[in-house]
């Protein structure tokens, strides 16, 4: 299965969700790799703890492979390779968790021809071998974003099942940018219809992720006076109403991570060393991230919105 | 006009082979096979039946001019053509391979292309071939720019794996191998000899090989197509046994996750069926060390006993009175 991790703006969590999605499914037992599209700026390397390998990986990345520059591209075994203590330890049952990296430098490159057959290729290559492909795209309706929605129309792409995930944070300005990216006229649905998706199918596809969303209810807000307790409250409740609206509503949303510093500042995988025994994680977050790794695969969270 | 010089002798064959998958719900049966292998309309794709069917593709000529890859960084500028084929076994296993033979000398100017066209599989060196740097070049892997052998077989692969008749609809997940080859050339009367066999990471294997003069490039890659062939199946069914959690997992759940092995790999073994009689004799070095086939032999053996034990209970159930 195909997953697309796309966002409209930068920080919305995405690398660092996505790759924490990967990771938790791989610690399922799941062979999973995560692909860097995101060429421009790539950083889940950083996120996985694999800078020297990746720099080993300098001109044979993502961008490389499908620009024709390089016949296969790098990837990195993150287990092996990562400098994170706690990754190297793992349970038995762990499935392979795999990095390609997308290149330090690399220019934009048009999503047909030659190029788009290398990037079928290797996503079919990648169906046969994992059984989850997480694919990081650069923020906003990017090149990146044209070349898999090509991709995916490939008559010989049909047996492989895609999903895409728009992450946002919980503002009026993400939300409304969010809901764009997916649904408005220059957005992911509307591009995949005029490359040849069905509309429908491609639609029921689409899931948002909200990220960095506090949790009310949670002890990190009881000490606010009753006006500011209010006014959140409010708040919520009109973005929640906001959401709907554009449609991006309850029944489209996959899940939510809530706002945890961690995950904000530390930009990396969540262990449950974190959780359990430093403790600077919050067990919600890791609840979370589990609860959206399981829901990817969960049918039932996929039927018509 | 006088006849162009014949090129030298050739001192090493080179190759990469691809193994994996066929990404189909179902093996292509032989009428199937065939069309998908016919790369050429001007050549015919042979098929032999027996002892376990494998089908293998006209050869296509890629022509290269480029530097060759080479250890220590000596340069050195090759022309002429790449041959590529495809095997398909049983209906399963596709592999590609792209290979060279490179003589000891070539000229120091090219020559016309058409002479380069009737030579098919063959590239000349700008002056002295560096053997044994190539011979390394080859099996650290090509740079950006170098001959890439790679690439070549690569290519095949994807292209088989667009044509309309595989629905890519996998029945189990599994790796591809890259097999990086190299075969020396010694006198004819010299035995054919297994140097070197390792294995990397990435799925990644390298082969080192003595061939004799008088025996084809094209059966130095039929045999370290077999040898491909057979570590793929080995290396799959590792896999496989290890995702089954066997040891850990109890009840039908680890079982069940190897029956994709018993419906698609188990009758795929069979060692130097394809293989040109003048170069059996390597495979006895790998069955003596590190024994392919009795780790195979041991493997299956534990699926076997592991289906049996499962159906123990079933058989008890049936048997007792209700």
């Amino acid at each position: 299965m195909l997953i697309f991790a796309a966002s409209d703006k930068g920080g919305t969590g995405r690398s660092v969700t996505g790759a924490n999605l990967a990771y938790r499914r791989a610690l399922a037992g799941d062979h999973v790799c995560y692909l860097d599209f995101d060429f421009g700026s790539p950083t889940a390397a950083a996120v996985f703890d694999v800078l020297d390998a990746r720099a080993a990986a300098e001109d044979r990345g993502l961008h490389a492979y499908l620009a024709g520059e390089a016949g296969e591209p790098a990837r990195i075994d993150v287990w092996a390779r990562t400098e994170h203590p706690v990754l190297r330890d793992l349970p038995p049952g762990t499935g392979r968790l795999e990095l390609f990296p997308g290149d330090l430098s690399g220019g934009e490159f048009a999503a047909t021809g030659e190029n788009l057959h290398r990037c079928v290729d290797l996503l079919l290559r990648l169906d046969g071998e994992y059984d989850l492909i997480l694919v990081d795209l650069s923020a906003g309706r990017s090149y990146a974003v044209d070349m898999v929605l090509a991709a995916t129309a490939r008559p010989e792409m049909r047996a492989v099942v895609s999903r895409w995930l728009v992450f946002h944070r919980w503002t009026r300005q993400h939300v409304t940018a969010a809901a764009h990216l997916a649904f408005g006229p220059r957005g992911i649905v509307a591009g995949g219809v005029a490359r040849g998706h069905d509309e429908d199918a491609l639609r029921a596809g689409v899931r948002f992720v909200r990220s960095g969303v506090p949790d009310l209810e949670s002890p990190l807000w009881s000490q606010v006076t009753p006006t500011q307790s209010a006014w959140m409250r409010r708040t919520d409740e009109d973005l929640r109403q906001l959401a709907s609206v554009l449609g991006a509503g309850h029944r489209t949303v996959l899940g939510t991570v809530p706002l945890d510093p961690v995950l904000q500042w530390r930009e990396q995988l969540i262990t449950d060393e974190d959780v359990v025994v430093s403790q600077i994680a919050n067990r919600e977050t890791w609840e979370a991230l589990g609860e959206l790794a399981h829901r990817l695969t969960d049918d039932k969270c996929w039927e018509q919105a | 006009m006088t006849a162009p010089e014949p090129p030298a002798r050739p001192v090493l064959v080179c190759g990469e082979v691809r193994t994996g998958l066929l990404p189909s719900l179902h093996a292509l049966d032989v009428r199937a096979a065939t069309q998908l292998l016919r790369l050429r309309s001007d050549d015919h794709v042979l098929v032999s039946e027996r002892p376990v069917p494998r089908v293998l593709s006209p050869e296509i000529l890629t022509g290269v001019d480029c530097p060759l890859p080479a250890a220590g960084g000596a340069r050195n500028r090759a022309v002429g053509t790449v041959a590529a084929r495809a095997a398909l076994t049983s209906g399963r296993v596709l592999q590609t391979t792209a290979y060279v033979s490179l003589p000891a000398t070539g000229p120091d100017a090219r020559r016309p292309w058409g002479q380069y066209l009737v030579r098919p599989g063959l590239a000349e060196p700008f002056g002295r071939l560096p053997v044994r740097a190539v011979a390394e070049g080859v099996l650290r892997g090509a740079r950006r720019g170098e001959l890439d052998l790679g690439i070549i077989a690569e290519n095949l692969s994807a292209r088989l794996v667009r044509h309309p008749l595989l629905d890519h609809r996998t029945p189990f997940k599994s790796r591809r191998t890259r097999m990086r080859w190299v075969a020396r050339r010694v006198p004819e009367g010299d035995k054919a000899a297994l140097e070197r066999f390792t294995l990397a990471e990435d799925g990644l294997r390298t082969v080192e090989l003595r061939l004799p003069d008088g025996v084809a490039a094209a059966a130095a890659a039929g045999m370290c197509e077999d040898l491909a062939l057979h570590d793929w199946l080995l290396t799959t069914l590792a896999h496989m046994l290890d995702d089954s959690r066997l040891a850990a997992a109890d009840g039908p759940a680890a079982v069940l996750a190897l029956r994709p092995a018993v419906d698609h790999l188990l009758h795929l073994w069979m060692p130097r069926a394809h293989v040109d009689r003048s170069l059996t004799a390597v495979w006895d070095a790998l069955e003596e060390a590190p024994g392919f086939t009795r780790q195979w032999q041991t493997q299956v053996q534990r699926i076997r006993d592991q289906l049996a034990l499962q159906a123990i209970p079933l058989l008890h159930r049936a048997l007792s009175p209700s």
